[in-house]
């Protein structure tokens, strides 16, 4: 017995320096930039400007009408056909598909509760005004207000999940209903909150000062997370804990679309969202306070704007391929090596340039993407919708 | 403890800017000077986070007693040349007091706060340096 614990101390004693050789080397200043990007998950998503925000009924009634194609005008598509649970909340597909091929990519919808600009050009200041713009658009659902509102009125489980979320029967106002509609299908992709991942183990530990705990993160891993932190200086816009700051960029993707036509990006965005009757300066904030509406209500037209779309958020980014808002980089090593080799002369900027050509080695680049896998993490199974009214 | 001197000091010397209450509620702002005004002013919430809209409260008093106007507040990362994403918007508290509402540093690091004022035909501009993490 004496032997055994003796052999075991000995391996012990010969393991832990293993393991702190596997730990690099991080500053101080570096451990406060790597804390930055948790602790995960966030609290819940509550939306000031949406009245069931957050709550079960709410939720319940979202989810199936995220999945009831009888939104759309033809009663094909439903949310869940662009959002699909099984491809994390996308399509899969370097640009959307709907009634035609679309010009932008399908955004993941992990963490989307979170962001306070929606769709690649912020042309939503919530998430249920955001989701009005599918249902309507006669290039995607080609839905109405009058359809949205029949569903909630004449279907029977529908019509009392809308009464046990809203306190009240669908009645005959059919803006209103489409908007409670959104309202629901909003509390429901709130909830969709993407896994704890390796990174966020290692970003605890490192914290706390746990090194052995920290050391189990890959040596590459960790290289990455220094250039993404450091030199690439990626955390300037992919800050915080959903590694993204909501606003937005121009990193020198093409304009272009097709010959002759361009997509304007956030300067598109703001206009669109000015003239939205949905928009949360609108009679359908439910925030009497006004201070959900304070970003719409001071958001700046600027030159800059144009080209530019919104920050992603980098958790599960590995599994959300394609990249970029026009889906035009198949894999995150495309990415990478935009960024790597990215032409200054695309990029117009008065000061130091935020985005930049990091001319990386080989092993740099392969460190970065091993960096960005460990922001990934399996979801657990998702159960079925439980019933509305049982 | 110098710098109290100093301030001391630079009272004694501008007795009108004696009265200019510098107090905005939860305790002592941060106050810029030029030869005409004196500005005191805090974040509200005073912790300001990136990416996360805030507000600023200011007192401008004048060296001649007479009332000062918050024309316009801005900020910009002088690094990088750019602004804020966000247009705030003043609103007078009366005596002096104004808040700006719809401030937003959307990055860490150097921003530079430009505050403009008045108290007759010429606005003038006063800055100050924040360094947000």
């Amino acid at each position: 017995m004496r032997t055994a614990l003796l052999a075991a101390a000995l391996l012990a004693a010969l393991a832990a320096p293993a393991a702190a050789q596997r730990l690099l080397d991080w500053s101080e200043a570096e451990v406060a930039l790597v804390g930055q990007h948790g602790p995960w998950p966030l609290p819940p998503a509550r939306d000031a400007s949406n009245r069931i925000s957050g709550t079960p009924v709410g939720i319940a009634l979202g989810e199936h009408l995220f999945n009831d194609a009888r939104l759309s005008g033809d009663g094909l598509m439903s949310c869940a056909t662009c959002h699909q649970a099984g491809r994390d909340w996308s399509d899969g597909r370097a640009r959307g598909r709907a009634r035609v091929d679309l010009d932008r990519r399908t955004p993941s919808l992990w963490n989307v509760g979170y962001l306070h600009w929606f769709g690649w050009t912020g042309a939503g200041d919530s998430l249920w005004a955001q989701s009005i713009r599918p249902i309507l658009d006669p290039l995607e659902m080609a839905g109405s207000r009058e359809r949205a509102s029949r569903l909630l009125r004449e279907d029977k489980d529908l019509a009392c999940g809308y009464e046990r979320a809203f306190g009240t029967k669908p009645d005959g106002d059919d803006e209103r209903l489409l908007v409670d509609a959104a309202k629901a299908l909003a509390a429901f992709q709130a909830t969709l909150v993407s896994p704890r991942t390796r990174f966020d183990d290692f970003r605890d530990a490192l914290v706390a000062g746990d090194r052995e705990a920290a050391a189990r993160y890959g040596l590459s891993e960790q290289r990455g997370l220094k250039l993404f932190i450091g030199e690439g200086n990626c955390n300037a816009c992919h800050f915080g804990p959903r590694f993204t700051n909501g606003e937005f960029g121009d990193i020198g993707i093409a304009f272009f679309v097709r010959p002759g036509e361009v997509d304007s990006g956030r300067l598109g965005g703001i206009a669109t969202l000015a003239a939205s009757p949905f928009n949360l300066l609108g009679r359908y904030n439910d925030d009497p306070s006004g201070i959900s509406a304070r970003r719409t209500r001071h958001v700046r037209h600027l030159h800059s704007n144009f080209g530019e779309f919104r920050v992603p958020g980098l958790r599960q980014v590995g599994r959300s391929a394609a990249y970029m808002h026009n889906g035009g980089f198949a894999t995150l090593e495309d990415v990478v090596r935009h960024y790597s080799e990215v032409s200054p002369d695309r990029l117009h900027s008065d000061g130091t340039p935020l985005v930049r050509p990091l001319g990386l080695s080989a092993q740099q680049s392969t460190d970065l993407v091993a960096f960005l896998r460990s922001l990934d993490a399996d979801p657990p199974p998702r159960p079925a919708p439980s019933p509305l009214c049982p | 403890m110098r710098l109290l001197a100093a301030l001391f000091a630079f009272f004694f010397a501008n007795a009108a800017w004696a009265d200019c209450p510098l107090d905005l509620g939860r305790g002592t702002g941060l106050v810029i000077f030029s030869d005409h005004y004196m500005i005191a002013f805090r974040p509200d919430p005073l912790r300001i986070e990136v990416g996360e809209p805030f507000a600023l409260l200011f007192n401008v008093c004048t060296k001649s007693g007479s009332a000062g106007e918050l024309v316009a507040v801005d900020a910009q990362m002088p690094e990088h040349k750019h602004t804020m994403n966000y247009h705030p918007s003043i609103v007078s508290k009366g005596d002096g007091r104004f808040r700006a509402e719809g401030l937003v540093f959307h990055m860490a690091g150097h921003w530079e706060i430009s505050i403009d004022v008045r108290a007759g035909e010429e606005i003038e501009r006063l800055t100050h340096d924040y360094y947000i993490k």
